[in-house]
């Protein structure tokens, strides 16, 4: 929770930076945020390629704990797409804001650079949104859907940030199940939202 | 937007050849100052736009909808998803014979 608190700084602190005409104006270029883009890339994958849980968790695995990240995905786009129904948006940008599952820092830098501003705001604050939901109504969505639906809606964070409360509300039995769903996730959102960007 | 995924790749192609040299949580520091520099350049970018800064509350809507959406949706999915798992389930275990174990 510290660490999205942080992230939601960053962003406020951009805002009045900018309003008050604070910082230097090669930031505002958009080479900048595309330099620093990829260096992030690399990065990111750089810490995929270090994780050795990756391979572990991959070898013990099950065909039916698989099916817990497949649910979410399809889930997930079922409802971006019907949302385009009723938003000023279409289907591609509502897919990839959804493709973020969560993890709103990568998705809305990735959807900023490739769609502009208005859509990674959009990203940033449904995905945090997203987070919120699941750490906040944690206890009801086990009680009335049951402690697989849960990790489903906790997108990328079930690996870290709602841990806890998957931990606490679903028992220690899903965490497993928790960290392999993540992992699945977050190593496939910078494709999703490529390609949704690309079309 | 390629050349983006390609680096990406080739971290990960470096992360598993010098996994031994690098360390995993100055890496995961580094990605965590990166994001906020780079969310700190899209605040700037909507604090220095007048229309965006102003299309906030419009913008925020549509989070707001589009999570409920996708919430929605990945749910569904899972629950479904869960009861087929049961119902497969049962039912095999309905065509055992009792004594077959």
């Amino acid at each position: 929770m510290r660490d999205s608190l942080i992230i939601l700084l960053a962003f406020v602190c951009g805002i009045f930076c900018a309003k008050f005409g604070w910082g230097p104006d090669f930031l505002k270029m958009p080479e900048a945020s595309l330099c620093a883009l990829w260096l992030l890339m690399l990065l990111v994958g750089l810490s995929v390629g270090l994780d050795r849980r990756l391979t572990s968790v991959l070898k013990t695995l099950r065909p039916t704990t698989l099916l817990l990240p497949l649910g979410t995905t399809l889930g997930t786009f079922a409802g971006a797409s019907l949302a385009a129904l009723l938003l000023a948006l279409s289907v591609a940008d509502c897919l990839a804001v959804g493709a973020g599952f969560g993890y709103y820092s990568l998705s809305s830098v990735f959807i900023t650079q490739y769609r502009g501003p208005e859509l990674g705001t959009v990203a940033l604050v449904a995905n945090i949104l997203r987070e919120l939901f699941t750490l906040l109504f944690a206890p009801l969505i086990v009680r009335f859907a049951g402690p697989a639906p849960l990790i489903s809606c906790g997108g990328c964070t079930t690996m870290d940030t709602t841990l806890p409360v998957i931990t606490r509300y679903a028992g220690a039995e899903w965490v497993l199940p928790a960290i392999v769903h993540a992992l699945i996730l977050d190593f496939s959102v910078p494709f999703w939202v490529t390609l949704f960007c690309a079309i | 937007m390629y050349i983006a995924l390609g680096l990406m790749f080739l971290g990960l192609l470096l992360g598993r050849i010098l996994y031994k040299f690098i360390d995993h949580a100055l890496i995961g520091r580094l990605v965590f100052s990166a994001i906020l520099f780079l969310l700190f350049l899209l605040g700037m970018q909507i604090g220095a736009n007048d229309q965006l800064f102003a299309d906030l509350p419009t913008l925020g809507g549509r989070a707001l909808l589009l999570m409920i959406f996708c919430v929605g949706g990945s749910l569904l999915a899972v629950c479904l998803l869960a009861r087929s798992l049961r119902d497969g389930r049962s039912k095999a275990t309905a065509r055992k014979p009792p004594d077959a174990r």
